[in-house]
């Protein structure tokens, strides 16, 4: 059980506040409800773009890093296709520090030339470290757009393509700044141990006076319906052919995402899932194979990838593979198996429960989804979920006409 | 209105409560360290085998690790890995040069069972030639991906440099994986797996009797006698770049044989290391990341072995920053030994790594981490307080002294590949 209190300040700032006496330390977690689905088509890839800047330096602190370092702290972010998270380490005595820079930030960036045109150059750096300069890198950038045809999430976090980070400049900068990093569109949890009687009038002496903004309307085209089976093949010097079956599903809040995350951990977690031993260990058409959802906020996707044994072809492992989709699709998983699963989703959230990071990001992330108290919730729920459950979620997802194919193939050149 | 120029005040940390797990002896050579004040129903316990790569062949060793629960003569792959699913456990296999640790994890109530099932996977493992011939189609593939990243051919290059000479530098061929007995894959299992348990690390509140079953369980296993490390690296020094055709990146390692923790230099060096490239705000990623955007990383860090250790310098730059990387690297380190830091910059890195360490020390798990990273090298936590204590004196003087001493341009491996 995670014990939190939520309040708002009146700029329309969502407070947390979950005390744990145990620890030496405080998390101070920024969560800004903007990501990589709320850019302009031609402009991709800012969203993250933006997270570098924002180390950068603010309105009053042009180093962010050195003052929290000073106090013995540390910090890091994370965009995703629906968010942007900030958190600061920090031993608990120097908690306001980290709310210092935080706000200051939240209140206005520093916006300099120089700042922008580094992080240009070490964001390139990364799309070339992750996307291009490995084998099988640049897999999603091609699977989006084939699966996803209206919805922004066809494009990457990283961006469409390179020219649209070369091409980002200052007057994008301070627009996005001003529609999305706004209290109204945040959510602050500070998690560790603070000092319980001072911290309400700490938390609003640095963020009381920023103004509140407008919480932005998020208008994204719908995904249509997909009616027929989407493929695509690459060519790419990789060592062996691999596959990435990618099927619509539900949202986040969806009741899709939690039987999705059993179905795909019963298809493709480990050893002992359904398609590792039907198809890495008995048929030997695979040297790997794995199952996921991506979790995302709007409709996401189950994806099953994996890479071909030599001598099979992409024909064979589509039969075989929708074979044991059909097994599945008439009987279920058993029991035990169903068991299982649930019991290592138990353990592995008592686990993610003991890191306070964990512990801020979540609470943070559920009050986005509707409610924090989620975190305490969603343990119920994967308990709730029968074999009838993954029957009608694999009849009604994992179906040839709701699935774009995506084959990277050894390039013979 | 609040003053936003001004940073409030910073408490500096002045001690850190280590606190050590208790220890049993399993025999003279053997011990169990366990932690039993956890505050939540989680378990993890350790196991600590001499079967690293410097004990065979690196093909033999690796697979001999990874096929570990491939099955007994009673039970099949599929099973065990069942039985371990069916207690909402997980496990993890991690091998190096020194030694294979096995972790398991789940809720305190079935940590044990978990144990018995994969401590008894382990013992009595058959290596069935199906699982082996699984499982070299598996790592040959794996293989064949990690030849197309420039960071991974790099890695193996500077371990040719760094490992000069030695046993430690052998490398994994395409061709070794088709040249495998199974009886060398059983020959090293008995050797260093059903003689080879070193150390057991329990943290969870679980019952007295668990650990005396684990003990019991255990004996069998463990070695007589303490296990002795090369010490005798000396790294090949210069410079050493291979081309990679169609790479957008090189990558970029950079090091030198050095020490562990045994070594009277080493907390020194480590303070340095820090200011150098071991933060957010270091000198190398200031200079190559913050100012000239060559790159999305840069790091150093000091890598210990049993008998000795290694510094490192690790990145990937674009192509065409190599050179101009290369020589801001060397810049940063000959600046080191040429200037004495500012106070203020020292005062930065010492608050910082206070800060570290009192974040490493958070909770049950991280506390038997610590110990157990001193530990191997027969030290205690007092090693932690001298730390703590060095950081609060040392002055730019004595940094730059030891940088003189250990960061010579001249006498660094660096390699590159892209």
């Amino acid at each position: 059980m995670v014990s939190f209190e939520r309040y708002k300040l009146k700029n329309g700032l969502t407070v947390l506040l979950h005390h744990d006496k145990t620890t030496p330390m405080v998390v101070v977690n920024t969560l800004y409800d903007v990501g990589a689905r709320d850019e302009n088509e031609n402009k991709t890839g800012f969203a993250h773009l933006f997270e570098h800047l924002m180390f950068g330096g603010s309105a009053n602190i042009s180093d962010f890093d050195k003052e929290l370092q000073k106090a013995g702290g540390e910090s890091n972010a994370f965009t995703s296709n629906d968010i942007t998270n900030y958190y600061d380490i920090i031993p608990a005595q120097n908690i306001e520090t980290a709310l210092w820079l935080e706000s200051d930030r939240m209140f206005s960036l520093a916006f300099t030339d120089k700042s922008l045109e580094v992080q240009r150059n070490v964001v390139i750096e990364e799309f070339k470290q992750r996307y291009l300069n490995q084998p099988y890198g640049d897999v999603w950038l091609e699977l989006r757009p084939l699966a996803y045809e209206k919805h922004p999430y066809k494009w990457a976090t990283i961006g469409k393509d390179i020219a649209h980070i070369e091409n980002a400049n200052m007057e994008d900068v301070k627009s996005f700044f001003k529609k999305y990093y706004c209290p109204a569109n945040a959510i602050l949890c500070i998690a560790g141990n603070y000092d319980e009687s001072g911290i309400k009038s700490i938390i609003e002496k640095y963020y009381g006076s920023i103004p509140g903004g407008l919480r932005p309307s998020r208008l994204n085209p719908a995904e249509p319906k997909q009616n027929s089976f989407k493929t695509k093949v690459i060519y790419r010097d990789v060592p062996s052919n691999a596959f990435y079956y990618g099927f619509k599903m539900g949202t986040r809040k969806s009741s899709d995402y939690y039987i999705g995350d059993i179905m795909s951990d019963a298809l493709g977690k480990d050893n002992s899932s359904i398609l590792n031993i039907a198809l890495k260990k008995e048929l030997e058409f695979v040297t790997e194979i794995n199952a996921f959802i991506t979790g995302s906020l709007d409709d996401g996707l189950f994806i099953i990838s994996g890479k071909l044994a030599d001598g099979v072809d992409f024909d064979d492992l589509d039969k075989a593979l929708w074979g044991q989709l059909e097994e599945i699709k008439r009987i279920g998983i058993d029991n035990d198996k169903l068991e299982s699963l649930k019991n290592k989703i138990n353990t592995a959230k008592a686990f993610q429960e003991q890191g306070l990071l964990n512990r801020s990001i979540n609470l943070s992330f559920f009050e986005l989804l509707g409610d924090a108290n989620g975190v305490n919730e969603e343990g119920f729920i994967y308990q709730k979920i029968s074999c009838n459950d993954l029957i009608l979620f694999a009849s009604d997802v994992l179906i040839r006409n709701n699935c774009s194919l995506l084959k990277v193939a050894i390039n013979d050149r | 209105m609040i003053d936003r120029n001004t940073a409030p005040p910073i408490q500096k940390i002045q001690s850190i409560e280590f606190i050590c797990p208790q220890t049993i002896e399993i025999n003279a050579a053997v011990k169990l360290l366990w932690t039993k004040n956890v505050p939540n129903e989680t378990s993890r316990i350790d196991l600590y085998y001499n079967a690293g790569l410097r004990n065979g062949r690196n093909i033999i060793a690796s697979l001999c690790s990874s096929l570990l629960l491939s099955g007994t003569k009673d039970k099949s792959t599929t099973e065990i890995h069942k039985q371990i699913d069916q207690l909402g456990a997980f496990f993890d296999i991690g091998l190096s040069h020194e030694g294979v640790m096995i972790s398991i994890f789940a809720l305190k109530e079935n940590i044990f069972e978990a144990f018995c099932i994969i401590n008894e996977a382990i013992q009595c493992a058959v290596f069935p030639d199906k699982e082996i011939s699984e499982k070299i189609r598996v790592k040959k593939e794996k293989h064949k991906i990690n030849f197309g990243k420039v960071s991974f051919l790099a890695q193996r290059k500077f371990q040719e440099k760094i490992f000069y000479n030695s046993p430690y530098s052998e490398l994994t061929n395409l061709e070794d994986f088709d040249n495998i007995s199974k009886n060398e894959i059983i020959e090293f299992h008995e050797n260093f797996f059903q003689k080879g348990l070193f150390k057991v690390a329990v943290v969870g509140n679980i019952k007295e009797s668990e650990i005396d079953s684990i003990i019991s369980k255990c004996k069998d296993s463990c070695i007589d006698k303490p296990l002795e490390y090369y010490t005798a690296f000396g790294n090949f020094s210069g410079v050493f770049h291979e081309e990679k055709q169609s790479a957008v990146q090189s990558a970029i390692r950079i090091g030198k044989i050095l020490f562990n923790k045994t070594h009277s230099d080493f907390i020194d060096f480590s303070i340095l290391n820090t200011v150098l490239g071991d933060y957010f705000g270091s000198r190398l990623m200031k200079n190559i990341r913050e100012d000239k955007g060559y790159t999305y990383g840069i790091g150093s860090a000091i890598a210990e072995t049993g008998g000795s250790g290694y510094f490192i310098i690790g990145s990937e730059v674009g192509i065409q920053h190599r050179e101009p990387a290369l020589k801001e690297i060397q810049n940063e380190l000959e600046k080191l030994c040429s200037k004495e830091m500012s106070h203020k910059e020292l005062e930065l890195v010492k608050n910082y790594l206070l800060g570290q360490m009192l974040k490493a020390a958070d909770g049950p798990y991280a506390m038997m981490d610590l110990f157990l990273s001193v530990d191997t090298y027969a030290l205690n936590m007092d090693y932690y307080n001298e730390f703590i204590e060095r950081i609060h004196q040392i002055d730019p003087k004595e940094i730059m002294s030891i940088s003189q001493k250990y960061l010579k341009w001249d006498t660094m491996s660096v390699v590159s590949v892209g």
